[in-house]
């Protein structure tokens, strides 16, 4: 399980840098999928199985096809001289790590809470973790995932709106 | 939990830098993917950790808003290319003055 651990985490890491390094967006979107195997499979590690499976069908399925399908039809390879000067990298790369230190001293450093909730690995287990998750998702958190929907179908339209030939 | 929060933030921090530094606007919506896994990533972990199940149900709405991003932002994307004829973010500049 540990080696395992190890051998997500540096695909996952691996991936994403490739993501944000790679010249060719298609290229970078194809280690973005990879980036999200891998975070599945860390899922999967966590005993959340139903969110793995979310994982690879909504991001690796309908969102990485959505952002290929548009790459492809702006032909954004034709595309050039988009380098990003100097300046730009040394203050990004110099926000980022200093973020990364931030989060990672936060991580080290603060207080860590007990388990405090009933649902551990072994109920979890035993009831099935898309049960849990059903019922709570239409029981509990009603609201949101009617807000949802709502958000979703105004999305629609503003896809819509936008691609459309003239506003 | 410590190890999953640890590559969760690295992640995040290389989807950040992507956002910085990238002039592709696809590549920055990429990035921004990125980041919203890392933050599914810790989601998951810390109610893994604390026995809670509402972690992983906001994984799932976090999800559905990351889908409806995607599509507004490559909606934007088309429009902005049919405007200026390239994806670079440093084209726009209607707002400049």
């Amino acid at each position: 399980m540990e080696a395992l651990f190890y051998v997500f985490s540096f695909i996952a890491i691996f991936s994403a840098l490739m993501v944000v390094t790679m010249r060719n967006p298609l290229t970078s979107a194809l280690y973005l999928v990879l980036c999200f195997f891998a975070l599945a499979g860390f899922y999967v590690m966590l005993d959340m199985q139903f969110i793995a499976a979310m994982q690879i069908l909504v991001y690796a399925g309908a969102i990485m096809v959505l952002i290929v399908l548009v790459i492809m039809l702006l032909n954004i390879s034709r595309i050039k001289n988009m380098k990003s000067d100097l300046h730009q990298k040394i203050i990004g790369i110099l926000i980022s790590l200093i973020l990364f230190i931030e989060i990672i001293f936060y991580i080290i450093n603060g207080a860590q809470k007990r388990p405090s909730g009933i649902f551990t690995h072994a109920l979890i287990k035993k009831i099935g973790n898309t049960q849990v998750i059903g019922e709570f998702l239409f029981t509990a958190y009603m609201l949101p995932f009617e807000i949802a929907s709502i958000l979703l179908f105004v999305a629609i339209i503003g896809a819509y709106l936008f691609a459309k030939k003239k506003f | 939990m410590n190890n999953y929060l640890i590559v969760a933030s690295m992640i995040f921090c290389i989807g950040a830098l992507g956002v910085i530094i990238r002039k592709n606007l696809i590549v920055v919506f990429m990035s921004l993917e990125l980041m919203f896994n890392a933050a599914n990533l810790g989601f998951v972990a810390v109610s893994d950790h604390l026995n809670l199940i509402s972690g992983d149900i906001f994984v799932i709405f976090v999800m559905v808003v990351a889908a409806a991003e995607a599509a507004i932002a490559l909606g934007i994307a088309i429009a902005f290319y049919r405007e200026k004829g390239t994806v670079d973010i440093d084209m726009a500049n209607e707002l400049k003055n």
